[in-house]
């Protein structure tokens, strides 16, 4: 509790300077929007079974050890097990003949129910993998300017891709700010009579509720005090903005994107050659 | 007499202390490396080093706000990271100030905030009332007057005296100050060092004061820990800390004006005393000097 940070990676930014971090932003996120992607279409375990080793490259690559991307999950990982439990526990759909494991009023496990909440999970993960991965090797500044460009062309549209990337990348940066916040404050009532370090689960969970209002509270301050020091530097979006430095995509870039292209694409259709 | 000294249990003791943020992560980063000091009863120790030597981190640990070992910081002769040692008692008698009181202040008005820490302790709600109204005034703030102010509109030097009456009011025999003088101005600061030099006087407080300046914490002390680097570097009675400018210089803490002004002068004046810590105690030796040169 007193050090959360270790705990809640979420938007955190770590700079080891591998290859991965070097990467162009725009092609670490056309590969994220794959993944994502890939998330949604693969439909069986074989597939997920196929991407696992491009996400094993890519945790390898990226230098950033894996135990410090799981423990700072556990929050996520536990609600996530508990979410799955339910579904397993509660599947709405048909459940075939001889599917059904267990029954008791309206609760029941069934093969069908386990398969789905697996396969629900594995897509989650999938999911936070690909965008936590994207956070740790990427500042900031490269995640503003990569999402600016590669919605550059809605702006056409009318579409205020500045202002809406801007307050997107805040959102989540804002995330750890708030984490750190949190440990801050817990620091304080600790130091004050009010443990935080003690205690079960649903009383350190009935004491971080009193945290709520002070943070919520420190959110608008710290807010106020951007848009004033946006102002103070004479913020008024992006357009028309020149750049030190130009982003300009390698060849080994492309690369990387057509790699991360074709293995989704295996990972999403070889399955069903496979097995037909 | 020394060997009684010397028999009594410490009120703290940190054997050896070593400790890293965010450990085990990526990001880590080594706040203290190793540092062992002791704090008698009735003491009070300045602990002074420039930003980044880990002054802050010895004060959560005193007060146990970290990720503690074993074996490394005691508190009455008892290990505070031991399993099952009583975390709430000591921080009932570890009272701690933060550097920033917008860090430390938990309710909006100040009363309410002033009996966070009683009220938290059970303390009975009369006696919690007297607590408040006592260390309101103590710290030189009219209870009648403040008890119902917001804390949000109060100046700096308001906050911190409330937060300091918060720590107060827990009736805790040790106060530790993180940079208690930080973000002051030289009104609030003199008017902050009379109230520590009152309270030193009225009870009987074990103190440690965090600071990065030596004027702070000279005045208030008999004895200094210098920190660098998260280690331990210089630690002994202020003027003999104090005598050895060079070594402070190469820690980065500056020598106080006056103190600096008197090794100055000493190179003219080579018998003038080299304990001088304020204006005052410069100008009248200084004019004994004078007086005696004349006769």
């Amino acid at each position: 509790m007193l050090e959360l940070q270790r705990n809640v990676i979420f938007g955190q930014f770590v700079d080891t300077g591998s290859p991965v971090h070097r990467l162009d932003v725009r092609i670490k996120l056309m590969s994220t929007a794959l993944l994502i992607l890939a998330s949604f279409l693969i439909d069986g375990f074989l597939g997920f079974l196929l991407l696992l080793p491009l996400l094993v490259v890519l945790q390898a690559v990226s230098r950033i050890p894996f135990g410090f991307v799981v423990r700072g999950s556990g929050i996520f990982l536990a609600f996530l097990a508990v979410i799955l439990v339910f579904q397993v526990f509660f599947y709405p759909g048909e459940v075939s003949r001889g599917g059904l494991l267990w029954e008791w009023g309206f609760l029941s496990i069934s093969t069908d129910g386990l398969r789905f909440a697996a396969l629900l999970g594995l897509r989650v993960l999938l999911l936070y993998h690909a965008t936590t991965m994207l956070m740790l090797t990427t500042s900031l500044v490269d995640l503003t300017n990569g999402l600016e460009l590669l919605f550059g062309p809605l702006q056409r549209l009318r579409v205020p891709v500045n202002e809406l990337v801007l307050v997107g990348v805040i959102s989540v940066k804002f995330v750890p700010i708030f984490i750190s916040e949190v440990e801050r404050l817990s620091r304080a009532y600790t130091a004050r009579g009010v443990p935080f370090d003690e205690g079960g689960p649903i009383t350190r969970a009935r004491r971080l509720g009193r945290l709520l209002v002070p943070v919520f509270v420190g959110g608008f301050r710290r807010a106020d005090l951007l848009t004033t020091a946006m102002d103070v530097r004479c913020y008024r979006g992006g357009r028309g903005r020149t750049k030190l430095r130009q982003l300009s995509a390698t060849m080994t870039d492309w690369i990387v994107l057509l790699l991360v292209v074709a293995w989704v694409i295996a990972a999403w259709q070889l399955p069903a050659l496979l097995l037909s | 007499m020394n060997e009684e000294v010397a028999r009594e249990t410490p009120l703290v003791e940190l054997r050896d202390l070593r400790y890293s943020y965010l450990e085990g992560t990526p990001r880590a980063v080594e706040a203290i490396r190793g540092v062992s000091f002791s704090v008698r009863r009735g003491e009070r120790v300045g602990l002074i080093g420039p930003t980044q030597s880990g002054k802050s981190t010895v004060v959560y640990a005193l007060a146990h706000l970290l990720r503690l070992k074993e074996g490394q910081v005691f508190h009455e002769g008892e290990d505070i990271a031991s399993p099952g040692y009583d975390r709430a008692a000591l921080r009932r008698e570890v009272g701690v100030v933060f550097q920033r009181p917008d860090f430390q202040v938990l309710e909006d008005v100040v009363g309410k905030d002033v009996a966070f820490g009683p009220t938290a302790a059970g303390v009975p709600a009369r006696e919690t009332r007297e607590r408040v109204e006592e260390s309101l005034e103590a710290v030189g703030l009219s209870y009648p007057e403040f008890r119902l102010r917001y804390v949000h509109a109060l100046s700096g030097g308001q906050k911190r005296r409330v937060a300091l009456a918060g720590v107060l009011a827990m009736h805790a025999p040790l106060l530790v100050l993180d940079e208690p003088m930080a973000g002051l101005d030289p009104r609030g600061r003199q008017e902050l060092f009379e109230l520590f030099k009152r309270l030193r006087e009225q009870r009987d407080l074990t103190m440690i004061v965090c600071s990065s300046s030596l004027a702070d914490t000279s005045l208030l002390c008999e004895r200094l820990i210098v920190l660098h680097e998260g280690r331990v570097v210089m630690d002994g009675p202020v003027n003999e800390v104090i005598a050895e400018a060079e070594r402070l210089q190469e820690f980065g803490i500056a020598l106080p004006g006056p103190v600096a002004l008197a090794r100055e002068m000493r190179k003219v004046f080579p018998d003038l005393s080299p304990d001088l810590l304020t204006e005052t105690e410069l100008e009248e030796a200084l004019l004994a000097r004078l007086g005696a040169n004349r006769a």
